[in-house]
C-alpha cells in the first residue's frame, strides 16, 4: 500500500495533494497551519501504511500481550454482568449517533430515555432534581463544589472531604477549584467511617460543603449521614452525598438523611469495567434547579397536545449563556446514561435489591474466608461492607499483590500491610480460585 | 408597533423607569417581544444598592438570557416577587404587572440622562 493510490481511509495520493496545494499557491501542508513553535510536534510519527487486514493481524498480536487476570478491583470502578439486551437496545441506528441530542423534532426517543434515566434517579436518591448526567463521579463531585459556592447564602469557602478519597477525584476536585476562592480539605476518618467528632470540630460557617460517601472507598457503609447532614445544615454548608445506583437501592435514602446533592457513578450499570470511562450522577433539591450544570429533559406537550421531551433550561448552557453559565462542561454521557436506564429498567427494582443484597453477602462471605487464613486479617474495618473491603497482612501488601498476579488474580494494595479486595456478581464465581490463591501466595 | 408609554424613561438596553419618588423598573414591550416567553427572572433583593448602568438582574427566555441594567441609581425597596411564580407577566404587562423593581433614586438628575419616549420609539424603529 502506497500513497500513490491512496486508501479508504487517506484518500489522497502524493499526485492529487500535490495538485490541490498547487492550486491554492502553497509548497507544502505545513504552510496551511499556524501552529506556534512551542507546541509544534517536531519529528516523524513512523507510523507506515499498511493494510486494514495486516492492521488487524498486528493489534491482536499486540492485545494478546495483555495480561488476562481475574480482577478483584474496585474502588469506583465496579463491575457488573450487563445483561444482553444493554448491547442489542443501545446499538440500535437510532441511538447510535455522535451528534447532542438536542433537537426535540428528531430525537423524542433518546430524549425519553433521558428522562427515564433522571427519573430513575430521582426516585433512587429521594431528590427531586437529577440531570441527564455528567462526565464521571469525579467530576460530577467537583461541579457539586461550584454549585455550593453560587447557592450559600452566607459566605464560606472551605469544602471538606473525607481523608480516605481516590486520588483521581481529590485532583479533579482541586483542579475545578483552582482560580476560586474555594478551598478543600480533608476530616479524619475513624476506623474506615467518618469520624463525626473531629469533623464537628472542623465545620464552621466558613464551611461551603461537606462531602461523604456511602459506601465509603474502603467499601464500608457509613452509618451516621444523618448527623453529618445536621452538622453541614447547621453551619449553612451544604451536605454532599457520593454513592452508586446499586448502592441506592439499598442504602438509605439520600433526601432522608439530609443530602442537598448526590453525586456518583451511575456507570456500575450499563457499562463494562474497563477503559476507564465513567457516568456521572447529579441530583439535587428543587431549589437549587437552575444552578444544576449540565442539561435536564423535561417533558411538556407539542402543539397537538401530544407528550413532548424536550431539553429545559439550556439557558444555563455555555453556548447561550458564555460565562454566566453554570458549568463549562462540553461531555455529556448521554448514550453512556442510556444504558444504564435500559439496565436499571431491565432489572427492575426487586432484582437491583437483590443484586445489592448479594454486594452486602458475598463481601461478608469473602471476608470471613480470608480472615480464616493465618496471615490476614479482613475487613479490618468492623464495619458492614458493600462489595469491597480492607485487607490486613502480616506480609508487606505489594509482595503479596505481585504474587496474586502472577496466579492470575487483580487486587489493589492500599497500605504497605493493606490489600483492598471488591466482589461483584461479575466475579463471585471465582471466589474459590481466589481464596486458594491466597493460601497459595501466604 | 409595540407600545412607549410616554411618560417613562428609556435606557438602549431596553429597560425602562418611572420618574416617580419611588421609580419603578422593567423592561420594554419591544424587549420581552424580542426575547419570547420569559421563563425566570432574577432580581436582587430589597435594600441592594443599584448603580446607574449596573447588571441588577438576569431574565432569561426558553431561548436566551440576558442582563438586566439598571436605569438610575438607588436603593431598591421593592421587588415584583409575582414574577418568581408567573414571569410571563413581563410578557403579558411588561409596564404594569410585569414590573420589576421598585427604587428609591439617589440622584433624581439621572432621569434627564435617560431616552425619552419619543427618542426610545427611534432607536426601535
Amino acid at each position: 500500500m502506497t500513497r500513490e493510490r491512496g486508501s479508504p481511509y487517506a484518500p489522497h495520493a502524493e499526485g492529487e495533494t500535490a495538485a490541490m496545494l498547487d492550486a491554492v499557491g502553497v509548497d507544502d501542508e505545513e504552510a496551511l497551519f499556524d501552529i506556534p513553535e512551542g507546541v509544534r510536534f517536531d519529528g516523524e510519527f513512523g507510523i507506515e501504511p499498511r493494510s486494514e487486514q495486516a492492521l488487524r493481524r498486528e493489534l491482536t498480536a499486540l492485545l494478546g500481550r495483555n495480561d488476562d487476570l481475574t480482577e478483584f478491583m474496585g474502588r469506583g470502578h465496579y463491575d457488573h454482568y450487563v445483561p444482553s439486551i444493554v448491547d442489542n437496545l443501545s446499538q440500535r441506528a437510532e441511538f447510535l449517533t455522535s451528534y447532542t441530542q438536542y433537537q426535540p423534532e428528531i430525537t423524542q426517543g433518546f430524549l425519553q430515555a433521558l428522562f427515564e434515566y433522571q427519573s430513575m434517579l430521582v426516585e433512587l436518591t429521594g431528590l427531586p432534581v437529577a440531570n441527564c448526567s455528567m462526565y464521571d463521579s469525579a467530576t460530577a463531585l467537583a461541579e457539586a463544589a461550584r454549585l455550593a459556592d453560587r447557592v450559600r447564602q452566607a459566605s464560606g469557602t472551605r469544602v471538606f472531604v473525607p481523608e480516605f478519597l481516590r486520588s483521581g477525584k481529590r485532583g479533579v476536585l482541586d483542579n475545578y477549584l483552582a482560580g476560586t476562592e474555594m478551598t478543600v480539605e480533608t476530616y479524619p476518618m475513624d476506623d474506615g467511617n467518618v469520624d463525626v467528632e473531629a469533623l464537628a470540630e472542623l465545620v464552621d460557617d466558613e464551611t461551603a460543603m461537606v462531602y461523604a460517601e456511602n459506601p465509603t472507598v474502603r467499601g464500608s457503609i457509613e452509618e451516621r449521614l444523618a448527623e453529618i447532614g445536621e452538622l453541614a445544615s447547621e453551619n449553612d454548608a451544604l451536605f454532599c452525598l457520593g454513592t452508586d445506583l446499586v448502592a441506592l437501592a439499598l442504602l438509605e435514602e439520600p433526601a432522608s438523611v439530609g443530602a442537598d446533592v448526590v453525586v456518583g457513578e451511575a456507570g456500575v450499570l450499563g457499562l463494562p469495567n474497563a477503559y476507564g470511562m465513567g457516568l456521572g450522577l447529579f441530583a439535587t433539591r428543587e431549589e437549587y434547579l437552575r444552578q444544576v450544570p449540565g442539561r435536564l429533559v423535561g417533558v411538556s406537550e407539542d402543539a397537538a397536545d401530544r407528550r413532548a421531551y424536550t431539553l429545559t433550561l439550556q439557558t444555563r448552557e455555555q453556548h447561550i449563556r458564555r460565562e454566566r453559565a453554570t458549568s463549562n462542561i462540553c461531555t455529556n454521557q448521554a448514550w453512556v446514561a442510556l444504558r444504564a436506564a435500559i439496565h436499571l429498567a431491565w432489572l427492575g427494582p426487586s432484582e437491583l435489591v437483590d443484586l445489592a443484597e448479594d454486594c452486602v453477602r458475598d463481601a461478608a462471605a469473602l471476608a470471613e474466608r480470608l480472615d480464616a487464613l493465618v496471615g490476614l486479617k479482613a475487613p479490618v474495618h468492623d464495619r458492614h461492607h458493600f462489595r469491597e473491603f480492607v485487607v490486613r497482612c502480616d506480609q508487606p501488601a505489594a509482595a503479596i499483590a505481585g504474587d496474586l498476579e502472577t496466579e492470575g488474580y487483580a487486587v489493589h494494595v492500599v497500605g504497605e500491610h493493606l490489600l483492598q479486595v471488591c466482589i461483584t456478581d461479575a466475579n463471585a464465581h471465582k471466589a474459590d480460585e481466589l481464596v486458594a490463591a491466597f493460601e497459595g501466595v501466604l | 408597533m409595540f407600545e412607549v408609554p410616554d411618560d417613562l424613561r428609556y435606557m438602549e438596553s431596553h429597560e425602562w423607569t418611572s420618574t416617580d419618588d419611588v421609580a419603578r423598573i422593567g423592561i420594554t414591550d419591544f424587549a420581552q417581544d424580542e426575547l419570547g416567553d420569559v421563563v425566570f427572572v432574577e432580581l436582587p433583593d430589597e435594600g441592594s444598592e443599584l448603580t446607574k448602568g449596573d447588571e441588577f438582574g438576569v431574565v432569561e427566555s426558553i431561548k436566551a438570557v440576558s442582563d438586566l441594567y439598571a436605569p438610575i441609581s438607588g436603593t431598591v425597596v421593592g421587588v415584583n416577587e409575582a414574577l418568581f411564580d408567573q414571569p410571563e407577566l413581563v410578557n403579558d404587562d411588561p409596564y404594569a404587572e410585569g414590573w420589576m423593581l421598585e427604587v428609591e433614586p439617589a440622584d433624581d438628575g439621572e432621569f434627564d440622562e435617560l431616552l425619552t419616549a419619543e427618542e426610545y420609539r427611534e432607536q426601535t424603529e
